[in-house]
C-alpha cells in the first residue's frame, strides 16, 4: 500500500460529507506572564476537519497557528499549556490522555511536518535510522520490515536512490529533500491526520513550487492541516481556510469564497497585499500598524486598531458566527453576502 | 563535505510533479548539494581515519625534531652537566674527563648535530644519576602510570557521562540543579587536596588502604580517585550543559512529535550531539593524565612516568628528561589523534564522503 495516493492533478473534491475525523472545541493555549494574566497564544478556537479535506489556517507571524499544531500532538513548549477546550481524533478526545497514551498518538495518528528541514533532523543519525525509530515505536515490526518501510516512505515522496539515502546523514542532502525526508517521517505510520506547519516556508523559491507540487498532487487525498501565512500556498492546496489574527479564527470558507470575497477587513487587507502579476502596475497595500504583541491589551476586535472600518462598536468583540453565508467575526464585514 | 563535482547532477525532480504553476525549466535546475551523485566514490570511513593519522604522523615528526631542538638547547641553558656528574668534590681536571667522556667539549652545534643523530634512533644515552639506559628508565615507568591512566579515564567516562546527561536533561528540577552545585564545588577542590585528605582518612584512620606506592589493585584506589576527581566534573559540566542544550533543539521537537519519550529523546537523540563538545575535553584530559600526572604520582609516591620527570629535572639528568619527554610528547600526540578518530566516528559531518 502507497502511503500517499496518486491523483489526477485536476482532480480537487471537497468531500463535504466525509467523515469528521479531528475536532477541535475552544481551543485555548496560555502562556502566564509575571504578574498579570496570562498571554492566550490561541484563544478560543474550532477546527473541524473531515476525511479527505485540506483546511489552511493562515495568518500572520504570532497569530497562534503553530500553538494550534503542537496543541493537537500535545507538545506545547513550557510554560504554555492548553487550558481549556478539547481536541478529538476520530471521536476519542487526545488532549487529556496520560504522557504514555499521547505517545502513541504522535507520529502515528498524527504526523506533524515542521518549517526548518535544515534542523529538524537529528545531525548525526542517518535519515534511516531516524525513519526507522519512529516506525519500530508505533508498530510490531522487525528491523528488516521497518527498513522496508523507511525506503517505501522515501520513495514515496519522491526520493531518487531512496535506498542508499537511507545511510545517508541529513548534511549530504539539499535543504528540498530534507523536507521531503520530513515528510516521509510525517507519513511513515499512515497517520490519519497529517499537520504541515510552513513546510515551504524556508526553502528557496524552486525547491518550494517541487515541495508544493508534492502536497498538491501526491497528498490531495489527505486528511491535512497546512498552517501558512502565505496565501498562494493555501490557494494550491487548501479546500478550506480558516483566517487567524491573534489567537483567534476571524474568517473561515472554502478557499474559493474567502480568496474571491473576503469578508473580514483582514482578510481583505491581506490580500491587498500579496503581490500580483496579472496587473500592469502591481502596488501592494500594507496593512498599516502591528499585530499585538504579548505584551498588548486587548479589548473588543483585536484587529480595530488597524482596521480603517472600525466604529466605537468594535469595543466589543464580534463572535465568528454567519453573517451572510459564511462566518465572520466582524461587525462590518466587507464584500456581499451570499 | 559533498563536493560537486563532474558536472553530472541527478536533480530531486520527480516527473510526474510538474505542476501548471511551476515552470518546468525551474524544475530541472540542479539541486546540487543533495543531487550531485553519480561520477562520485563514496569514502568508507577507514579512508578518514588513514587520513587522518597519515597527517598526524607527518605532524607528530616535526614536533618531535622541535621538541629535541628546544629541550636541548633549555637543558644547556640550566646548568653545566659536567658539574652535576662531577658532584661537589670535582676540581678542573675531573670536570675536564668528564666533558671529554660525553662529548661535552666539542663545539654546542656539534654536539647538538649528534644529539639529534641519536634521537633519531630513539637513544637518548644513560642516565647522568645511575648509569641505566634513559630511555629504558622511561620505559619501566610506563606499566605504573598506565594503570592509573587507564582506571582514572573509565572512572570518569563512566561516572560523567551518564550523570552529566542526566543533570542536562532537566536542568529545572530541583533535585538536579542541587546535583548541579555539587559538581560545581567538587571542581573547585584541588587534586592534592582531595589526595591528602583520602590518606587521612582511608590510609591513617581507617588503615584499609596503603598510601605510598604501587602495591597492587588495593593501591591504585586512591591515586586513581584522586584523578578522576578533578577531571569528571569538568566533563559533567560540559556534557550537562551541552545536553541542555541539546534538548531545545528543532530535531528534539521532531523526535518528540514522533512520539519519543524523555529516556529516548536524552539518551538516543541528545547525548551523542552534546558529545561532540565533550570529546575535545576528554581528548584533552586523557593527555593530561599521560603526561604524568605530578602533582597526585608525588603525593601517592607513585613510581609513575610524572614522578621520574620530577626527580630527573631536580638532579640535572638530562639524558632521562629528554627520553621522558620525547616519549610524552608521542602519548599526547596519540591522545590527540584518537580523539580525532573518534571525533570521525561521533560526527558524520566531518568525514569526507566522496571523491
Amino acid at each position: 500500500m502507497s502511503i500517499v495516493e496518486e491523483v489526477a492533478p485536476s482532480a480537487s473534491p471537497v468531500p463535504e460529507t466525509g467523515e469528521r475525523v479531528l475536532r477541535v472545541n475552544d481551543l485555548v493555549v496560555e502562556f502566564p506572564r509575571p504578574d498579570r494574566s496570562g498571554f492566550r497564544a490561541v484563544n478560543g478556537v474550532d477546527i473541524e476537519l473531515r476525511r479527505g479535506e485540506t483546511l489552511g489556517i493562515v495568518g500572520e507571524s504570532g497569530s497562534g497557528k503553530t500553538m494550534i499544531a503542537l496543541s493537537l500532538l500535545g507538545i506545547v513548549p513550557l510554560p504554555g499549556k492548553i487550558i481549556e477546550g478539547t481536541i478529538s481524533l476520530r471521536g476519542r478526545r487526545i488532549d487529556n490522555l496520560p504522557p504514555r497514551e499521547i505517545r502513541k498518538v504522535r507520529g502515528n495518528d498524527i504526523g506533524i511536518v515542521f518549517q526548518d528541514p535544515m534542523t529538524g533532523l537529528n545531525p548525526v543519525r542517518t535519515v534511516g535510522s531516524q525513519l526507522m525509530e519512529s516506525a519500530l515505536r508505533h508498530n510490531n515490526l522487525s528491523r528488516r520490515e521497518a527498513e522496508e518501510r523507511a525506503f517505501k516512505a522515501l520513495d514515496d515522496v519522491g526520493i531518487p536512490a531512496a535506498r542508499e539515502r537511507l545511510k545517508a546523514y541529513p548534511h549530504e542532502l539539499s535543504g528540498g529533500l530534507r523536507q521531503r525526508v520530513m515528510i516521509a517521517l510525517a507519513l511513515i505510520n499512515h497517520p490519519s491526520v497529517i499537520v504541515a506547519d510552513e513546510p515551504t516556508t524556508a526553502l528557496d523559491a524552486t525547491i518550494q513550487a517541487q515541495i508544493l507540487d508534492l502536497f498538491r498532487l501526491r497528498l490531495a487525498r489527505s486528511t491535512m492541516i497546512l498552517i501558512t501565512h502565505d496565501l498562494g500556498v493555501a490557494a494550491e492546496i487548501c479546500d478550506r481556510i480558516a483566517v487567524m489574527y491573534a489567537g483567534r479564527i476571524v474568517e473561515t470558507g472554502t478557499i474559493e469564497d474567502v480568496l474571491s470575497n473576503p469578508r473580514h477587513p483582514y482578510t481583505v487587507g491581506l490580500l491587498a497585499a500579496v503581490p500580483k502579476f496579472d496587473v500592469r502596475r502591481p502596488k501592494l497595500v500594507p496593512i498599516p500598524g502591528q499585530p499585538p504583541t504579548a505584551d498588548d491589551v486587548v479589548r473588543g476586535c483585536a484587529f480595530s486598531p488597524r482596521c480603517s472600518f472600525a466604529t466605537p462598536e468594535c469595543e466589543e468583540r464580534p463572535l465568528l458566527e454567519d453573517r451572510g453565508g459564511r462566518p465572520v467575526a466582524c461587525w462590518h464585514p466587507r464584500g456581499s453576502g451570499v | 563535505m559533498a563536493e560537486p563535482s563532474g558536472g553530472v547532477h541527478v536533480t530531486d525532480v520527480t516527473k510526474n510533479s510538474v505542476g501548471a504553476k511551476s515552470e518546468p525549466n525551474e524544475l530541472v535546475q540542479p539541486d546540487i548539494a543533495g543531487g550531485s551523485r553519480g561520477d562520485e566514490i563514496i569514502i568508507p570511513v577507514y579512508w578518514n581515519i588513514a587520513r587522518t593519522l597519515g597527517k598526524r604522523l607527518v605532524e607528530l615528526a616535526f614536533l618531535l625534531f622541535v621538541i629535541s631542538t628546544v629541550l636541548f638547547f633549555a637543558l644547556r641553558l640550566t646548568g653545566d652537566p659536567a658539574a652535576v656528574l662531577a658532584g661537589e668534590t670535582g676540581d678542573a681536571e675531573q670536570l675536564a674527563l668528564i666533558r671529554a667522556q660525553y662529548g661535552l667539549d666539542k663545539p654546542i652545534i656539534i654536539q647538538y648535530l649528534i644529539f639529534l643523530g641519536k634521537v633519531a634512533v630513539l637513544d637518548f644515552g644513560t642516565s647522568l644519576a645511575n648509569a641505566q639506559d634513559a630511555l629504558g628508565l622511561v620505559l619501566e615507568r610506563l606499566p605504573t602510570s598506565f594503570t592509573l591512566v587507564i582506571i582514572a579515564f573509565s572512572a570518569n567516562l563512566i561516572v560523567a557521562i551518564p550523570l552529566g546527561a542526566w543533570l542536562g536533561g532537566r536542568p529545572d528540577q530541583r533535585l538536579r540543579k542541587g546535583a548541579s552545585t555539587m559538581v560545581f564545588i567538587a571542581q573547585g577542590i584541588p587534586g592534592y587536596i582531595t589526595g591528602l585528605i583520602l590518606i587521612q582518612i582511608f590510609a591513617v584512620e581507617l588503615r584499609w588502604l596503603p598510601s605510598i606506592g604501587n602495591q597492587g589493585p588495593l593501591s591504585w584506589l586512591m591515586p586513581a580517585f584522586t584523578l578522576a576527581s578533578f577531571q569528571a566534573p569538568q566533563v559533567i559540566r560540559v556534557i550537562s550543559a551541552n545536553v541542555a542544550e541539546a534538548m531545545r533543539e528543532d530535531y528534539i521537537r521532531t523526535a518528540r512529535a514522533n512520539g519519543a519519550g524523555f529516556q529516548t529523546l536524552l539518551w538516543r537523540h541528545a547525548l551523542k550531539n552534546a558529545m561532540l563538545g565533550a570529546t575535545a575535553l576528554i581528548g584533552t584530559q586523557v593527555a593530561f593524565l599521560l603526561s604524568g600526572s605530578i602533582i597526585t604520582e608525588v603525593i601517592f609516591a607513585w613510581p609513575g612516568l610524572g614522578r621520574l620527570l620530577v626527580t630527573s629535572v631536580q638532579t640535572l639528568d638530562f639524558p632521562v628528561v629528554q627520553a621522558a619527554v620525547f616519549m610524552i610528547s608521542i602519548f599526547v600526540y596519540t591522545a590527540i589523534t584518537l580523539t580525532d578518530i573518534v571525533f570521525l566516528f561521533i560526527d558524520p559531518r566531518l568525514r569526507r564522503q566522496r571523491a
